[in-house]
């Protein structure tokens, strides 16, 4: 386990919302889906984390449409999908131990 | 119509692009203080402000990414960019987490660092040509830059203290 961990929820829901090619109004739409509206990523926080994700090599840039406007489609990587597993087993951790409680 | 106005603080500017809006008036463009406004529908808009990444004020990339996830980038002056959405189509927050919000002002703290840095030492000149020469014009140059310092200053201030807040917020 290294500094990655834990993942931001805009980070882990961004590399969710990448397992298929999904460009920047898409990601947030699928986010908000998944949390049935509860989080909904503002266009700021999704550039940057976008940015750093390419600079750490977690998502690739996937295609850039060249012919009307540049819409560019991202896709979480082999790497991307380390973290996202790391970051699950300890969220799976948190859950389980969760249970003491009950 | 056309406004002058001189902000430092971005958040106020913000707060001002939007009451503009909500008394109809859409905000267009800016250009050294004055902002351009053309009618619109009261509340049509939410505007945000915000500061590029580089030095050089290139905004392409950002700009295209901005039109992808839907909403506009009306206005660029240098790194400051100036983006609305309708407000049809929801409510508008550029930054929605505390460590992307501790970003945006960590950059604009360095950017006002920055111009702080030079109009001190500007002041410094100025103020040792004062002492030397001892015109009365020159004094009130030292006057003006020493209160642009102070202003400066004070923005960088401030930006520390609501850097400072959102790290206890996390």
């Amino acid at each position: 386990m290294d500094k990655n961990s834990p993942l931001t929820e805009a980070l882990f829901y961004i590399l969710l919302a990448v397992r298929k090619p999904n460009y920047g109004y898409g990601i947030i739409q699928d986010v908000l889906e998944m949390t049935k509206g509860r989080l909904s990523l503002g266009p700021g926080t999704l550039y940057g984390a976008i940015n750093s994700m390419v600079s750490k090599g977690w998502i690739t840039l996937y295609s850039e449409d060249k012919e009307s406007r540049k819409k560019k489609e991202y896709l979480i990587s082999d790497t991307g999908r380390q973290v996202f597993k790391e970051e699950v087993k300890r969220l799976e951790e948190l859950v389980s131990n969760s249970k003491q409680m009950e | 119509m056309k406004k002058f106005k001189l902000y430092l603080d971005k958040d106020e500017e913000e707060n001002w692009l939007n009451e503009m809006a909500k008394r109809g008036f859409a905000f267009n463009n800016f250009f050294l203080g004055i902002y351009s406004f053309e009618p619109c529908k009261p509340g049509e808009y939410n505007y945000q402000i915000d500061l590029l990444d580089n030095w050089h004020g290139d905004k392409s990339d950002f700009s295209c990414f901005m039109e992808d996830s839907g909403v506009e980038v009306v206005s660029q002056w240098y790194r400051w960019i100036f983006i609305r959405k309708k407000a049809s189509e929801g409510a508008f927050q550029m930054y929605t987490d505390g460590e992307s919000k501790i970003a945006q002002y960590t950059r604009i703290r360095n950017f006002f660092t920055v111009a702080l840095i030079i109009e001190a030492i500007c002041f410094l000149i100025e103020l040792t040509c004062a002492v030397q020469n001892g015109a009365s014009f020159i004094w009130t140059f030292v006057a003006l830059l020493g209160l642009i310092t102070l202003t400066f200053l004070r923005i960088v201030w401030k930006c520390n203290w609501k850097i400072k807040q959102l790290k206890n917020e996390i």
